[in-house]
């Protein structure tokens, strides 16, 4: 009897630490996405699930729970249990979103365990109908003498606060407009109504592509490999706007740090195939290698930025 | 001849079995979802979506844009038989469907209603193919000031549509408008009266509003009513169809009337179906040489926004997939269907998938053709569906109600803003206060403010810089002089009213 109970004790305390010898998922994993069904990080989540649960041989369910800025789903997220099973995919947003939103149920820092950078890109400054320059150093000037209107994809979005760091680091004179989606920001920079809009290369390069708008400046220190032609804000000698867009994995708070690092080494074997490779070139994009501490460093280094910005320029006030 | 060569292409792909079938079922379904009152195209699509993670691209789309206009066709059946809009394109067909059907004219309004939706969907169907380009272009000429003045111009509109006195109808819309302010500021991202609740964030959802308004707050105020639903089921018999040559005589300028402002309305991004049906009805009764007649069963009053939504559905396409801008929820969600199969949608899409494009427009055509022989002969069917008494129809209308209003947004929430705003549209129907400036209120006000908001950033705080604009000024004094007659033309009928009462007595006395 006492063997049993032994072995019954012994087999309870092996599957605790079962993740650790390979054995995560033991059931299957809802990936949240905090958008609507069919943009880009639901696309995303979709693309990466199919291949997931090849690598774990269970299923990967994508649940789509918009609103409020994303913050509807990362709430549900930090209250889930940090075993693994309950994932979300969100973007930069989930840095910029607590620096206006007053009313948030959770800590950004206590209650959420960054996992995995899984996709990167740099943040293009494209122009409109407009702006007759056709680089950074000669849109710094054409300010001078004309003030520009930066248009958004709506307050506290990325693009907004990208704008927002681009006034401050070039010290341009510029306005901030806020539209209702980047689609309508950029069919109204098309338009000749608003004169930019900053987002990432999957958002922006499809116009770029076909010459509706023109790229102005990669927003980082050096140029983009994958766009060499298109002039790097830190030639044209503008600092502090290098941050980059990206797509991430996070867990509940408190995720057991061995299995945070085991569900990124899974998530970087699903991000290494051809199919998700082919999205990645796609969108001008590569895949993220930073490890669940190293991303953790960068994560809360954004949203203090995006915090004292927030202060700085009184957003959200 | 490029388009003829286009248009070859599109047959071919919309004709395949596959493709013709996926058009029947989505028609078929539409029009299902559409009687139903309380379900409309975006509960129905927001249902089906993951189907399209099986299909492929055009037949994914095919469907779901039947489902799409679909329920436009469906939408009206409810409206003239039971008062309540199957969708809230359909808001409008009650006010003078539901007093024909009364006059044991049902089915003549069902009749005309199909054909109208035919009309004004092949109508919108021909904008769609010729101008997809052109309107496209067109579209990114209007900035702010310009939607601003149009929204102005419909909330004028707006306040005149409804049969009750102005004062009424104008403060419908300002409580429209009140209520729209809840939700996150579309400037500043600063909370409006959300007192810390999440889900408030987003404001009150439109469907929540109009499930709650239309759906809920009908069954609530037939609760207790003795009232039985006389449905005449003699009126879909197709005898009782046919128009007299009267109706016909007054219905084909309404039709072109109307058919042009839903292609109109249709092809801006943020209107749709629902405001075009306001506008073309609100035009109708203003141009009319006998406007009391509208509300009292005008076949006018139908056919103008029957035409003008199906057109607008059809036309709702070209910012969707010239320009990648959904115009709505429904239309963000087509948008989806293209890019969960990695299809860019935007201004390449015509060039890049022209089997696609085409094919989604022939299959528009086929759509729409079907559905005319569809509701002809089957209109007695949803005639029959809603003859099921109301103690079985009505709590099965609000499970799917409720189930809807769950599915937008997968919050519990929405299901209790449902069940208030039905207690508010109860409420308003005791009080004779009418919803449908009320929900239009809600819709135009946020669209007003924020494009109002833009555009004076854009003119840097110089309002006079907006009249300078040649589209937006010329709206806007359109607008004026529209209040300034509608205000005056029910002061001087006050007036007339006040001394032939007078005079009356006199002569009495």
């Amino acid at each position: 009897m006492k063997k049993i109970i032994a072995a019954a004790i012994g087999a309870a305390l092996s599957t605790t630490v079962a993740f650790a010898q390979g054995n995560y998922p033991s059931g299957p994993v809802t990936i949240i996405v905090p958008y609507g069904t069919g943009g880009s990080t639901d696309l995303t989540a979709r693309a990466v699930a199919i291949e997931l649960e090849k690598i774990w041989n269970s299923p990967v369910v994508v649940v789509n729970k918009k609103g409020a800025g994303s913050m509807i789903g990362t709430t549900e997220v930090t209250q889930a249990a940090p075993d693994g099973l309950t994932l979300l995919l969100n973007t930069a947003a989930i840095t910029t979103a607590p620096a206006i939103q007053s009313d948030l149920k959770f800590d950004p820092v206590k209650d959420i365990t960054p996992i995995s950078l899984l996709i990167t890109s740099p943040y293009v400054l494209v122009g409109g109908a407009n702006v007759k320059s056709n680089d950074f150093s000669g849109f710094l000037e054409e300010a001078q003498t004309r003030p520009m209107f930066m248009g958004t994809a709506g307050p506290g979005s990325s693009s907004h606060f990208m704008s927002e760091l681009v006034i401050l680091g070039a010290n341009l004179p510029a306005d901030v407009v806020h539209f209702s989606g980047g689609g309508e920001a950029q069919t109204n920079m098309m338009g000749g109504h608003s004169d930019t809009y900053i987002s990432t290369t999957a958002s922006v390069m499809p116009y770029v592509n076909d010459g509706r708008v023109k790229a102005l400046a990669v927003l980082a220190n050096k140029r983009f490999p994958l766009l060499p032609d298109v002039q790097a804000s830190g030639e044209a000698g503008v600092k502090g706007v290098d941050i980059e867009g990206w797509v991430a994995l996070f867990g509940p708070g408190g995720m057991d740090p061995a299995l945070a690092d085991q569900i990124n080494a899974d998530f970087a074997k699903a991000m290494a195939t051809d199919s998700m490779q082919k999205l990645l070139t796609d969108n001008y994009a590569l895949a993220g290698d930073l490890s669940p501490a190293e991303f953790w460093v960068v994560y809360e280094r954004d949203l203090k930025i995006w915090k004292d910005l927030a202060e700085k320029r009184g957003i959200g006030k | 001849m490029e388009l003829l060569a286009n248009l070859a292409l599109g047959l071919e792909t919309a004709i395949t079995p596959v493709n013709l079938f996926y058009c029947f079922a989505g028609v078929f379904l539409g029009t299902f979802v559409g009687v139903i009152p309380g379900v409309g195209p975006l509960a129905a699509i927001s249902m089906l979506f993951p189907i399209t993670f099986y299909l492929d691209p055009t037949a994914a789309l095919i469907m779901l844009a039947g489902i799409y206009y679909g329920t436009t066709y469906g939408g009206s059946t409810a409206s003239i038989l039971l008062n309540i809009p199957g969708a809230t394109s359909a808001a409008v067909t009650c006010l003078d469907g539901y007093p024909m059907a009364q006059q044991g004219r049902a089915g003549v309004a069902l009749f005309m209603t199909t054909i109208a939706s035919f009309v004004g969907g092949s109508f919108g169907i021909v904008i769609l193919s010729l101008f997809s380009p052109v309107i496209a272009e067109y579209a990114l000429t209007f900035g702010p000031a310009e939607y601003f003045s149009l929204m102005v111009l419909g909330l004028v509109a707006a306040s005149t549509i409804a049969n009750a006195s102005p004062s009424r109808g104008l403060s419908m819309v300002v409580l429209g408008m009140l209520v729209a302010t809840v939700g996150t500021d579309s400037q500043s991202g600063v909370a409006r009266f959300t007192f810390g609740s999440m889900s408030l964030l987003e404001g009150f959802g439109i469907s929540a509003m109009a499930m709650g308004l239309f759906g809920i707050g009908e069954i609530l105020s037939s609760v207790g009513a003795t009232r039985s639903a006389k449905i005449d089921s003699s009126s879909a018999k197709m005898r009782n169809m046919l128009p007299s040559r009267d109706d016909w005589r007054r219905s084909w300028m309404p039709g072109l009337r109307g058919s042009s402002i839903g292609a109109f309305f249709g092809a801006l991004p943020g209107t749709g179906p629902s405001i075009a049906a306001f506008m073309a009805y609100a035009v109708e009764k203003r141009v009319s040489d006998t406007p009391e007649r509208f509300g009292h069963g005008a076949i006018e009053g139908i056919v103008a926004p029957e035409t003008a939504n199906n057109a607008a559905d059809q036309t709702a396409f070209i910012p969707t997939l010239t320009l990648g801008i959904p115009g709505s929820a429904t239309m963000a969600l087509m948008l989806g269907a293209l890019m969960v199969h990695g299809i860019q949608p935007g201004p390449t899409l015509i060039v890049e998938q022209p089997a696609l494009f085409w094919g989604l427009v022939m299959s528009f055509w086929i759509g729409n053709l079907i559905l005319l022989v569809l509701n002809l002969p089957l209109i007695g069917i949803w005639v029959r569906l809603l003859l099921v008494p109301y103690h079985y129809l009505y709590p099965a209308i609000l499970v799917f109600v409720c189930i809807g209003a769950y599915s937008v947004r997968a919050n519990a929430a929405d299901v209790a803003m449902v069940l208030a705003f039905g207690v508010l549209g109860y409420v308003m129907r005791i009080a004779q206060l009418p919803a449908a400036p009320l929900l239009l209120g809600f819709v135009l006000g946020p669209l007003v403010e924020t494009q109002f908001r833009r555009a004076m950033v854009l003119a840097r705080g110089d309002f006079t810089a907006i009249l300078e604009r040649p589209i937006a000024g010329t709206v806007i004094a359109i607008s004026v002089l529209m209040l300034v007659w509608g205000l005056g033309g029910a002061m001087l009928r006050r007036r007339r009213k006040i001394l032939d009462t007078r005079h009356q007595k006199s002569v009495g006395g």
